[in-house]
């Protein structure tokens, strides 16, 4: 019985075995930090620093990451082991839970956010976040993979670091930033750390899984798809 | 005979098959998928995989769709709904003989 829930299980494990989920949230998160950068060190009134640049630029994002994973598996992925397209749920209740947990966290972020600027404290950004990625970490992709653990405990690790850091070390990032009227330099030094650091090991443990996967995968023949039985043409 | 040999008895013989079982379960998982993702999965050989999928056709627990993946054949694989229904029913019963 074990073992029919574990096959039940692994559709949804093959959606991450080229690592392509992975890269794509490491370059979020790197193209996060690179906005931050640019809020933070361009003039107050530059083009930066408008609303609609940050619409402009998550849609972007969100269009590359799309256009960008749908790509990769097209021409990389189904070729070699093959295409599923996955069920959608039956009821919307799935989806309207996701839409509020990540209501609550994206709360729970600001609310971070807000006590960061006000506490002076490096902890501030980087615990919450580090756990909440941490734990998403461990629950969308270490569970199926063992070795990945590493990865969820080096984002916990690497973010209690960002946390223990100086607050005079972190705060160089903003130095001379406008933002630091509003903000304190050491949370937004902190932030943009944090997103950096996500972002490297994201997209180093997805190339390390595409690696993997280009390894232990044969390269595409003419007739890979084509079942031998002429039954089941 | 005791009820649990009566449940084992009642157990869909088309779907109890190990291979078979394999394929259906991978198929209940997913909307559908092609013949490459299957063979990966469950790591048979073409001519295996075929005929586990010609005898779940034939039961009408799974469709076959031939369709073109640029200028490459595809065969696609999805489970019927009579298929879905039969898997439930066989877990249920699998999870009662247990």
């Amino acid at each position: 019985m074990d073992q029919v829930d574990s096959l039940l299980k692994r559709p949804r494990a093959y959606e991450n075995i080229d690592g392509v989920g992975e890269l794509n949230i490491g370059f979020m998160c790197l193209s996060f930090a690179l906005l931050m950068w640019l809020q933070v060190h361009t003039p107050e009134h530059s083009i930066w620093n408008r609303m609609y640049m940050l619409f402009i630029w998550v849609g972007l994002m969100l269009l590359a990451s799309y256009f960008g994973s749908k790509a990769f598996k097209k021409h990389i992925t189904y070729p070699r082991t093959g295409f599923v397209k996955y069920r959608t749920p039956d009821s919307k209740w799935p989806l309207i839970a996701v839409m509020v947990l990540a209501s609550v966290v994206a709360t729970v972020a600001a609310a971070g956010a807000v006590l960061a600027a006000r506490l002076h404290w490096n902890m501030v950004p980087a615990l919450p976040f580090g756990l909440l990625i941490a734990a998403s970490y461990a629950f969308g992709f270490a569970r199926t993979v063992r070795w990945k653990w590493a990865v969820a405990a080096s984002i916990l690790l690497g973010s209690l670091a960002i946390a223990a850091l100086p607050p005079e070390l972190t705060g160089t990032l903003a130095h001379g930033s406008w933002a630091t009227a509003m903000f304190r330099a050491e949370s937004i030094g902190s932030y943009l750390l944090c997103a950096l650091l996500y972002g490297a090991i994201f997209l180093i443990s997805g190339g390390i899984t595409f690696w993997l996967y280009l390894r232990h995968t044969q390269a595409p023949a003419e007739e890979a798809n084509e079942p031998a039985n002429a039954d089941v043409q | 005979m005791n009820r649990q040999t009566q449940t084992f008895n009642e157990l869909d013989r088309v779907i109890h098959e190990p291979g078979r079982l394999m394929i259906v379960a991978l198929l209940f998982a997913v909307d559908s998928c092609d013949f490459l993702y299957l063979q990966h999965e469950t790591e048979m050989n073409k001519g295996t995989l075929s005929s586990h999928l010609s005898r779940l056709e034939e039961a009408g627990y799974v469709e076959v769709e031939k369709t073109y993946r640029g200028r490459i054949p595809q065969t696609l694989l999805r489970l019927t709904e009579d298929g879905r229904k039969a898997f439930q029913k066989y877990r249920k019963k699998l999870k009662k003989a247990l």
